[in-house]
């Protein structure tokens, strides 16, 4: 694992999801794609320090601190365990993969949110759907150039 | 073993005062300030613009309006403050508050939450709810202040709640952001004569703004939901907040 590529890989993410797609009402989850890339190409210990990572990548873009290194680390942890017993190889068992953990790594965190004392906004769902389904859709077309980024062969399987 | 000492992390982070955690926001924003603006740029100028050039700008021409509604608005409070204490002397609004000048570092606007983060903090006489202006309008207040950086929840957040009033109404009411660029004033009566078009206005909270200031224009009236003796009232921003590149800062009696 080239931690210095995924570094800068992580920053430059970090930085386009905070910047370019900030205005959009529903964007995709640069980040959540990510998480997804490397729990399935990574080995499993990796697979748990880049989640936490990224979840914490996401917190510090976002308005509270905590929520998503859990809901992402948690996640990502489990994906990672679970394509050692489901082969995530084609796009769209990708694109499935991206939806739910999307779905499920987003609920947690708003409900991690709404347990730090942050109300609700009535609209919860449509932005978890909406972001996920976007995601999903344009996530596994991004694992390409991070595969070629952290020169990881995309046909392998991380099996052990 | 790494995943429970990672989970025990994120649980501290969670718990933590958020005063302390969001110093990991404040630093990002400013490490990251040069490549999110441009990016931040690059968003804004991808949207189609038409420009008739014989016309003033749709942004001068929202400073403009947001200027004489705020000045007619105090006019009326002035008048007002004359009849309830004639003989006595009256200070002009905002005569003795400081408006610091800040940098728009980062926006968050869409999703659940509706925010930007400023270059301005403890160290300029910042404080937590203090009125935010941007283009002559409240665009929100100050949710949390580091020592050189403060943090700006807007009033389309869903977790604010800033009182106000509806232009030509004597009365005031709670408006609640609603997490998608606009907010809702709940609890009118549909005994009042509320149109798409009329002013909101921030009402003024001692210590923090002593004249009430354009806040938004409403942009649908109609009768909630389930309670046909309610209005359903969503206001919008009186100024485009996405293309502020400064705000100020209302600090009163500095």
């Amino acid at each position: 694992m080239r931690w210095f590529r995924f570094a800068v890989l992580l920053s430059l993410v970090t930085v386009l999801q905070a910047g370019l797609l900030a205005h959009w009402n529903i964007k995709p989850d640069l980040l959540l794609i990510l998480l997804v890339f490397f729990a399935i190409y990574c080995d499993t210990s990796e697979a748990v320090i880049t989640s936490f990572t990224i979840g914490f990548a996401a917190d510090v873009i976002g308005f509270v601190m905590g929520p998503q290194i859990i809901s992402f680390g948690l996640f990502g942890t489990l994906l990672a365990y679970l394509h050692r017993l489901i082969a995530i190889r084609k796009m769209p068992y990708q694109s499935a993969a991206i939806f739910i953990t999307g779905l499920l790594a987003g609920a947690l965190a708003h409900f991690f949110t709404f347990l730090k004392g942050q109300p609700t906004t009535p609209n919860i769902y449509t932005v978890l759907i909406g972001t996920s389904l976007y995601s999903a859709i344009v996530g596994p077309f991004l694992f390409l150039p991070s595969a070629w980024w952290m020169r990881i062969k995309t046909h392998r399987f991380s099996g052990h | 073993m790494l995943f429970t000492w990672f989970m025990l992390a994120g649980f501290i982070f969670l718990f933590a005062p958020q005063n302390i955690t969001n110093r990991f926001q404040f630093v990002f924003a400013r490490i990251f300030r040069w490549p999110l603006s441009i990016g931040r740029s690059v968003s804004l100028s991808m949207r189609v613009r038409q420009s008739l050039p014989d016309l003033v700008p749709r942004r001068e021409y929202n400073q403009l309006q947001n200027h004489l509604a705020n000045v007619i608005e105090q006019l009326n409070q002035e008048h007002k403050e004359v009849e309830k204490l004639s003989g006595m002397r009256i200070r002009l609004p905002l005569a003795g508050a400081k408006l610091p000048l800040a940098d728009v570092i980062k926006v968050s606007i869409g999703g659940l939450h509706a925010g930007l983060i400023i270059n301005r903090g403890r160290n300029d006489g910042l404080a937590k709810g203090q009125f935010v202006l941007g283009d002559n309008s409240i665009i929100g207040t100050i949710s949390d202040v580091a020592y050189r950086q403060a943090q700006v929840r807007l009033f389309t957040d869903s977790a604010s709640r800033i009182e106000v009033k509806i232009a030509g109404l004597s009365i005031d009411r709670l408006m609640q952001g609603n997490g998608s660029s606009s907010a809702k004033i709940p609890m009118v009566s549909t005994k009042y004569k509320i149109r798409v078009g009329d002013k909101v206005f921030a009402r003024k909270k001692p210590g923090l703004l002593d004249a009430a200031i354009i806040i938004g224009t409403v942009t649908q009236c109609k009768e909630a939901d389930g309670k046909p003796l309610l209005w359903d009232i969503t206001v919008k921003p009186a100024c485009d907040i996405e293309r502020l590149e400064d705000v100020a800062v209302i600090i009163m009696n500095p």
